[in-house]
């Protein structure tokens, strides 16, 4: 998985690095507000989909759930890029404001390195 | 019109008066008649068919000698019904109401279903497109000469009962920025309409909304995250900010006491990955009050009375968020029984919200090895690490009991539950916790459902007894039905299951005595009501629902073919 990260930062880095990110890891005795700071969780496609994407692509991608199997999927990476940003109506929520075209790339990145292989 | 609708009718007039002590104008339902709702057997006129969250008729001109010759009245189809219909339709002076998806609602005569008005609110379609609850609607309320809805923008808008007209619409959420806005039906409870947000999952902190029901100004909200100083202290650092707690379905009101009853939901980060040191570790350390909550509230001013959290730091994404709260009163106990989607039945005395008993309602049970039912102490937790969980959890994350309600008769005693029976494989993956806004979905977790050990996935109905559980009969089902249930005087229990097909049961014994296919799988509400003298039952047909959505991989068909955008309100009576 190490090896998707880094072409995710590879893909990342060449298209622009992604929007700051929203998410920070709260402390328990910090005494102030979290701050929302870059960490490589943000890039990290696996770590994402278990995030927003998982409780429908279940077992991380690789079964049917309320939404379909990923690992394996025929659609170009254009197809799957145009379907996290925008979506199915009633199906998927558009991802296309809550990630930057870098995080989705790694998202992309993750579901390519699936192995389909006795799923 | 049969002797006994006429002595009920009769029976409930006299105490509606008694109650009223004046005549209402014509049309409107001031909360004199909500308080006796139980006693008006024509009308369906709150959520749960009155603040006893019975869900049961007192009709029993349908009954379990005459049930072969019901048959389908009228149809109404609303159209676009993306997710499903999973509302509740209200009845009053023989109008049915109800709503579909996009909070699209309906007036309706009662006898023929013939259209009287329809509203259909102007919705952000941007922000609908990016939900992931989105775009059902659960139900709507009915209080002086007005009807209530939620929109998933976060606004609650009122009606003209009479026209279908708009008189307020009050944003109460920023919906833009949280994501979440309004799925459940309001309550009506004295001058105030009583709405929960959605969340359980997202950095929202789950208020619920006191808003004045004559001009729409909001008069309260409460915070189910950290609401309080107690609370506050509850959540380590400024852990608060990953938010949940969502009050998303309607709770009830106990009139004696002047409280509000309502449940919440998970704290987010769902599936958080602390393990046994969650006091002091993880995401969120502490037991994240008010979340998987049972709050009782002063309607007046939202004011928190009492609550009872029933699963500390809740790990496993088993909220209170239930909206069910069936009044008992047992040996004079007054007692308040509250259903947990992990699968157990939390009963409470109504007068503080102290614990009086717990029972197991789900078969496959294992996120706790039990609760003990005087203290409330989950023994033998499994709070999960990073890393595969082993054997699976029980029950999956859609729950041992769902959102929907089961049904109370106060003639048999027997309290009618459906459980759902399953389990997933899981992987803990730890996340980066998300504490700012629009951020979609925030969990720690892959899984997938799997049949619970031994055997196949399933569901039942069974007949309890509300405070103790004791069993009296059950009835399975291959795929766990996920609409409401209704049980009526004719020693009728109905159950729309999720195939499609409607089943009426013998109240008593549990036997089929009847059952209908509606063409489509349910996962809505159920009523029954009077309307010209006729006794009618109206269901709504029409699939979907994150539960839902899992059935086609899990069952195959029918679900992989079912439409998940078409629905049907579908209303039976006697054929002669």
């Amino acid at each position: 998985m190490r090896q998707i990260l880094v072409v995710a930062i590879l893909i990342a880095t060449a298209i622009g690095w992604p929007a700051p990110p929203r998410a920070a890891t709260p402390d328990a005795n910090a005494p102030g507000p979290a701050t929302p700071e870059a960490s490589s969780s943000d890039i990290d496609g696996e770590t994402m989909f278990a995030t927003s994407c998982g409780w429908c692509h279940q077992q991380g991608g690789r079964a049917a759930g309320r939404g379909p199997k990923l690992a394996g999927d025929k659609k170009s990476d254009d197809a799957l890029i145009d379907r996290i940003k925008r979506g199915k109506p009633g199906a998927m929520p558009a991802f296309g404001r809550a990630f930057s075209d870098g995080q989705i790339i790694a998202i992309l990145a993750y579901i390519r390195s699936l192995d389909d292989a006795g799923n | 019109m049969p002797t006994p609708l006429k002595r009920l009718t009769a029976c409930a007039t006299i105490a509606l008066a008694s109650v009223l002590g004046h005549a209402s104008p014509a049309g409107a339902i001031d909360p004199a008649q909500l308080a006796a709702a139980d006693q008006n057997p024509n009308d369906w006129l709150t959520y749960h068919g009155s603040y006893k969250s019975y869900h049961y008729s007192l009709l029993d001109q349908i009954n379990a000698d005459n049930i072969k010759q019901l048959a389908v009245a009228w149809t109404h189809f609303p159209g676009r019904s993306t997710r499903g219909l999973q509302s509740m339709p209200l009845v009053a002076d023989g109008v049915l109401y109800y709503s579909g998806s996009y909070s699209r609602v309906f007036a309706l005569d009662g006898a023929t279903g013939k259209l009287l008005w329809s509203f259909f609110p102007e919705l952000d379609d941007e922000l609908i497109s990016m939900q992931t609850h989105s775009p059902y609607n659960r139900g709507i309320a009915l209080g002086n000469d007005k009807l209530y809805v939620g929109t998933v923008d976060g606004r609650l808008i009122a009606l003209d009962m009479k026209t279908g007209k708009p008189v307020w619409d009050t944003k109460l959420v920023n919906s833009q920025k949280l994501t979440v806005g309004f799925t459940g039906a309001p309550l009506f409870v004295k001058d105030k309409v009583i709405i929960g947000s959605q969340g359980g999952e997202w950095t929202s902190r789950g208020p619920i909304f006191g808003v004045d029901a004559e001009t729409g100004k909001k008069s309260w909200e409460f915070l189910t995250v950290a609401g309080t100083d107690e609370a506050m202290k509850t959540w380590g650092g400024e852990s608060w900010r990953t938010g949940g707690g969502g009050g998303w379905m309607p709770g009830t009101y106990d009139v004696e006491t002047d409280t509000v009853w309502w449940g919440t939901a998970n704290p987010s980060p769902l599936y958080d990955w602390s393990g046994a040191d969650w006091q002091k570790s993880g995401p969120r350390p502490g037991t994240n009050l008010y979340t998987s909550s049972v709050l009782g509230l002063d309607p007046e001013t939202g004011k928190l009375k009492f609550y009872y959290q029933e699963l500390p730091h809740d790990a496993w994404d088993f909220d209170s968020a239930v909206g069910e709260f069936v009044s008992i009163d047992r040996d004079g106990r007054k007692l308040m029984v509250h259903p947990n989607k992990g699968g157990f039945i939390f009963v409470y005395d109504r007068g503080n919200g102290k614990l009086d008993n717990v029972w197991k309602l789900a078969d496959n049970i294992n996120f706790v090895k039990d609760i003990n039912p005087k203290t409330g102490e989950l023994i033998g937790r499994r709070d999960l690490s990073a890393g595969v969980v082993n054997p699976p959890l029980c029950p999956e994350i859609s729950g041992g009991v769902s959102w929907n309600s089961g049904a109370y008769s106060p003639k048999t005693g027997l309290y009618y539950k459906i459980a759902q029976e399953w389990c997933q494989e899981m992987e803990v993956v730890k996340t980066t916790p998300i504490v700012e806004p629009m951020a979609q979905l925030n969990i720690g977790a892959n899984f997938k459902l799997v049949p619970p050990p031994g055997g196949k996935i399933y569901g039942h109905l069974d007949a309890r007894d509300p405070v103790t559980g004791a069993k009296k009969w059950e009835v399975r089902y291959d795929a766990p039905p996920l609409a409401s249930v209704l049980a009526t005087a004719g020693n009728l229990v109905f159950v729309p299951d999720a195939s499609g097909i409607l089943h009426a049961y013998d109240a008593t014994s549990g036997q089929e005595l009847w059952s209908h296919n509606d063409g489509i799988g349910h996962v809505g509400g159920i009523i029954s009501y009077s309307a010209g003298g006729k006794q009618f039952i109206a269901v709504e047909a029409g699939w979907g629902s994150l539960v839902g959505d899992d059935y086609a991989a899990a069952f195959g068909e029918p679900w992989k073919s079912m439409p998940k955008d078409t629905g049907a309100l579908i209303v039976y009576s006697m054929s002669q």
